[in-house]
């Protein structure tokens, strides 16, 4: 059972990792509002960073391989280093791509930033060895822990499980938390938001770079497990895939999410390997992306809340009428909610 | 150096004049609908395979612009009225609009994927042998492509200005509410807009390919991001504005491919729009607070 | 992670005139479905035992099949059809069927490694992997070591020169080696201004370090070096710049749409300088799209860098054969792996892996792994054979046996690498090489290579 042990604890370790990208996703987009096309690059930006903190200089067995900030540090700096990259690059793209404007304008400057990025680091192999990427990165403690590789595996799943589960607690914290309802009477009703002197644009600003930190922190996660990384890891439709499982489970829910990032990037993508050869190679893979495609479709059309919609426990600035009328004792709380989520 | 700096400008306006095509149509669909209509790239493509089928039946490349252009408009208003309307008729905001779009796209790209078995086709029609003007290099089918840039600009611009679905289609674009109580009939117009967005993408998809020598399924959506960036940046539903920016992005990426290198030149092109957002961030802004309803 | 790309996938394929679907391998579907999903529910790993008689033995093509780089598939294809069918015909491998299991990379190491666990997982009687490619070999390749499966691998990374792994097998020479011919051949022509185009992509990329450092080790002058992003619609700045640096000599790779481009508009203003091209560039897609772009010109002035081809042997007869009654299975067209590099080396590593089961009388990778080397290297006293029904018979003649392949001498060193002699070849219309002269390894050698590890 050893290679079904091996290929199962790897699709949970990148299942974890998938559902961190989600959480990210849906803290920027489902709370903030921010639909953030470029998710990948801040992924990518941890990763980077995390193999190169890791491998030390490009000089002697690197030196078949250039890239910057080559340093040998111990872990866990090198996913502390990515979580810190993810956050400083969401800093400077957040700065001029969140400026107020129109929500798809917004997403069309975030989907090119990203395909900026991508050239960008393809073309330059001095920066992270251009479109050959980064490799032989080692596992983390993988020469000191006495674990067989098996063994290993069991050790990275928990691992990863376990920085899952911490982040899960911190962004459902994050988003019940007054901060948190700022941000989704912010989605919901910007100009009320601004009207009641909440300035948007440092929670927009925060939302996303939090957002970025847990992206670049899967990346790091992701490249300390697979030993390389290349532009070919991260091309600006695996965005989709992310908001294809937040879609289809449900927007805004942690529990959809999970849900759904089992469903879309897991089970749908994992399945057709074990289906017979059909048609000419390749034709499973263009029709797999046609399903995703009707996938998406289909949910917004049928389903635009996900198949676990958002709990409405909160009082939303759109009910705020209907909840006065009825006589609930909540109705009173917009502005003060939103006070509280100033302070 | 003067002389590359003239033959890149040269060579910037050929560019210019194939984002041009599909930019218009594109801005003009924008323009009237309010929607980012990310499945623009596929519509070329599928346009560009029917034009390559037809040219490998012996058909003439200059037919194979007219029927690229008629499938493009017939599949652009199939997809927008049994496709996009439905769900606009549903409530969509601009943005899941353009979440719409985008997985349209996907099933659209990854069907002509499915179809043409993944591969590349030559499309290696009306070489010729270059003409010198001066220090710049030039072949005829370059100045033929410019020169079609132009016409479909001048055309476009007569159209809107002059006839009467053209200023009721400004019209619509500017204020659908006021248009439709002014008598203008807003769902012609929609149809109308449909058609002409789409002749142009197809158009443009034909000529693209005509330029680049061969098609593949992601032809069109490789091409799509410079294509809005110039929409983006002219103005939306704007043709002048997306020739200017066109000939703006062409020239940009192939003066820094020029002098720099050539990996970056696109990024180049990119980095216009950013730095114009940054600067003159009212530009793309347009009716920001109460957010622009979807006309379709 | 799923690496195929909405718009980013810079795919090359072949030139098809009718889009006509094609059904592949239907029997073998089913029997890869009998071999590998009927395992299911026992041991997966098929490292360490051998298979029960009768039941078919998988090679696995873990390649790019989709994808930016799904060339990659198509020249393999090109070689796994022909040896599974020439090793079946002879009567198979110690009473075993072969059969093929294609399983994707997608060309991104994120999506290499699940498939390859996959795999592992679920197929039983796994003798042999061909491949993985550049992209995807460093995930991979410490995988299928650690699971004992044996690759022939064609990853040109320099990182493999000193090869430890003893699952590890590479018939091919490194990237640098083949830059460092085109180098020695341009030299050799009195050339000494030379221009470098080369995509972005990573194939590209890998293979522009050699030769870089072999222009120089050879004091010949790089007087532009250009590096092209895949698939845009006119290269026409890029042209002029190269056109402005006075070449005498271009040398270059990039995927078939790109270079059908450039070369087009390099052609149409009247720059063209004679061209020597990467082995990657002696690939169906690339010389399609080239030829087509350059018309009557082609033949006048490109010239690709190889590793030698065997001559007419029966190794090349054998394959030509095998690969006539399977063209229905290959990606087509299939005359263009008649001669293609790639496909050859895939058809000599499964044949000499077949004759090192034979010979080890074992189809546990974990006994056969060490007579790869064995069945392959020249030595004295040993039987040329070129084919692997004659390899089997020498075997049972009880005679040691070096199988000369498709590809020439296989000669694996002590890091289990075989380097081979490099030619420099022009094409004809089918996609032919027609041999213009030979690069010895030795000479290769003696080029002071600095910079490439």
């Amino acid at each position: 059972m050893g290679a079904w042990e091996f290929y199962i604890t790897t699709l949970v370790v990148y299942f974890a990792i998938d559902v961190l990208s989600a959480f990210s996703l849906n803290l920027q987009f489902g709370f903030g509002g921010i639909i953030n096309l470029s998710f990948i690059v801040f992924q990518a930006i941890g990763a980077y960073v995390a193999a190169a903190v890791t491998l030390g200089p490009d000089t002697g067995q690197n030196a078949f391989q250039t890239y910057i900030w080559g340093a040998s540090l111990p872990f866990p700096l090198p996913l502390v280093l990515a979580t810190v990259a993810g956050a400083a690059l969401s800093l400077v793209v957040g700065l001029f791509g969140l400026r107020r404007m129109r929500k798809d304008y917004q997403a069309a400057v975030l989907l090119i930033v990203s395909l900026i990025a991508w050239e960008v680091a393809k073309s330059d192999v001095h920066l992270f060895n251009g479109s050959n990427g980064v490799t032989g990165i080692g596992r983390p403690l993988g020469t000191t822990l006495p674990l067989s590789s098996l063994g290993y595996q069991w050790v990275y799943v928990v691992w990863t499980l376990a920085i899952c589960i911490a982040v899960y607690a911190l962004v459902r914290w994050l988003s019940s938390s007054p901060w948190g309802r700022a941000l989704r009477a912010m989605r919901d009703q910007e100009d009320a938001t601004i009207s009641l002197g909440i300035n948007v644009t440092a929670l927009r600003l925060q939302v996303f770079v939090i957002g970025g930190a847990i992206a670049g922190l899967s990346g790091g996660l992701l490249v300390e497990y697979i030993g390389a990384w290349s532009p070919g890891a991260w091309g600006y439709a695996e965005t989709f895939v992310v908001f294809t499982a937040m879609f289809v489970g449900g927007i805004r829910n942690y529990k959809g999410v999970i849900l759904g990032t089992l469903l879309v990037p897991i089970i749908f993508l994992e399945l057709p390997r074990f289906l017979p050869p059909i048609g000419y190679p390749g034709l499973i893979d263009s029709v797999e992306w046609i399903v995703i495609g009707l996938m998406w479709m289909g949910s917004l059309y049928w389903r635009p809340q996900g198949l676990l919609p958002e709990k409405r426990n909160m009082v939303f600035p759109g009910e705020f009428g209907s909840v006065t009328g009825g006589g609930s004792k909540a109705g009173f709380s917009l502005a003060s909610l939103l006070r509280k989520g100033q302070g | 150096m003067f002389t590359t700096l003239i033959s890149a400008i040269a060579f910037g306006v050929v560019l210019a004049s194939v984002i041009a095509i599909a930019s218009m149509g594109f801005t003009i669909q924008f323009g009237l609908t309010n929607m980012l209509n990310l499945s623009y790239g596929g519509v070329m493509t599928a346009s560009a395979f029917v034009a390559y089928l037809l040219v490998s039946h012996g058909v003439s490349a200059w037919y194979g612009l007219i029927v690229g252009g008629l499938a493009g408009s017939l599949m652009t208003l199939v997809l927008g009225r049994f496709v996009l309307r439905p769900y606009a008729r549903r409530g969509a905001k601009l943005f899941e609009m353009m979440m719409v779009t985008l997985g349209l796209a996907l099933v659209l790209d990854y069907g002509l994927q499915a179809l043409s078995h993944d591969n590349i086709y030559q499309f290696t029609v009306l070489q010729s042998s270059p003409i010198h003007l001066g220090p710049i290099v030039i072949t005829p089918t370059q100045v033929i492509l410019a020169g079609l840039g132009l016409v479909v600009f001048v055309g476009l611009e007569l159209l809107l200005r002059l006839t009467r679905i053209g200023k009721a289609l400004r019209a619509t674009a500017a204020e659908p509410t006021l248009a439709r109580s002014c008598g203008i009939r807003t769902g012609r117009v929609v149809i109308v807009t449909w058609l002409l967005s789409g002749f142009l993408c197809g158009l443009a998809g034909v000529v693209y390919i005509i330029n680049s020598q061969s098609v593949g399924y992601s032809t069109g959506e490789l091409f799509l991001p410079l294509v809005i960036a110039a929409a983006l940046l002219g103005g939306a539903g704007s043709p002048k504005g997306a020739v200017v920016s066109a000939l703006l992005m062409g020239i940009v990426t192939q003066v820094v491919a020029a002098f720099g290198q050539p990996a970056y030149s696109t990024v180049a092109g990119f980095a216009v729009l950013v730095i114009v957002l940054l600067a003159r961030p009212g530009v793309v802004a347009g009716s920001q607070g109460a957010e622009a309803q979807v006309t379709l | 992670m799923v690496g195929i790309l909405l718009a980013c996938a810079i795919h090359r394929g072949v030139v098809l005139r009718s889009i006509r679907y094609k059904s592949i391998a239907a029997a073998g579907a089913l029997s890869i479905m009998a071999a590998a999903c009927g395992s299911s529910a026992t041991s997966g790993s098929s490292g360490s035992s051998g298979a029960s008689s009768g039941s078919p033995l998988v090679v696995a093509g873990v390649i790019a099949i989709t994808g930016s780089s799904s060339f990659e598939g198509s020249n393999q294809s090109g070689g796994i059809y022909p040896a599974i069918y020439s090793i079946n015909h002879a009567g198979g491998v110690l009473g075993h069927q072969l059969v093929y299991k294609g399983v994707d990379t997608r060309g991104d190491p994120a999506d290499a490694l699940p498939a390859v666990q996959q795999m592992l997982a679920t197929t039983k009687n796994l003798v042999l992997v061909a491949g993985p490619g550049t992209a995807s070999a460093p995930t991979i390749v410490p995988v299928l070591n650690a699971a004992k499966i044996p690759m022939t691998a064609v990853a040109g990374e320099s990182s493999y020169d000193f090869n430890t792994l003893p699952y590890f097998w590479r018939l091919f020479p490194p990237d640098s080696a083949n830059g460092t011919g085109m180098a020695l051949w341009a030299h050799q022509k009195g050339y000494t201004r030379v221009a470098t185009i080369f995509g972005t992509d990573s194939g590209s990329q890998g293979d522009l370090p050699g030769v870089l450092a072999s222009v120089k080790a050879l004091h010949m002058d790089l007087v532009s070096q250009i590096n092209v992003t895949p698939d845009q619609p006119s290269y026409l700045s890029s042209v002029q710049q190269l056109m402005a640096s006075h070449p005498q000599v271009i040398m270059t790779e990039s995927d078939g749409t790109t270079a059908g481009t450039f070369f087009g508009e390099l052609k149409q203003l009247g720059g063209l300088q004679p061209i020597i091209g990467t082995e990657a560039t002696f690939t169906a897609p690339w010389l399609t799209a080239v030829k087509g772009a350059l018309g009557s010109s082609f033949e006048q002035y490109y010239t690709g860098m190889i590793t030698e081809p065997s001559k007419t042997t029966a190794a090349v007869s054998t394959f030509q054969t095998a690969l006539k009654a399977t063209k229905t299975q290959v990606s087509p067209p299939w005359q263009s792996y008649l001669s293609n590099p790639f496909s050859l080396t895939y058809y000599d590593g499964i044949i000499t892996v077949a004759l090192a089961m034979v010979a080890a009388n074992s189809t546990s990778p974990s006994v056969f792994d060490s007579y790869i080397s064995k069945v392959a290297n020249p030595g004295a006293g040993k039987t040329v054979v070129y084919t692997y029904a004659q390899g089997v018979a020498a075997l049972k003649a009880g005679k040691q046996i070096q199988y000369f392949g498709a590809t020439g001498t296989i000669d694996f060193n002590k890091y289990h690498n075989s380097d081979g002699n490099q030619e420099a070849v022009g094409s004809t219309s089918s996609l032919n090489p027609v041999p213009l002269g030979v690069v010895t390894a030795k000479a290769i050698e003696a080029v002071p290579v600095v910079g490439v590890a």
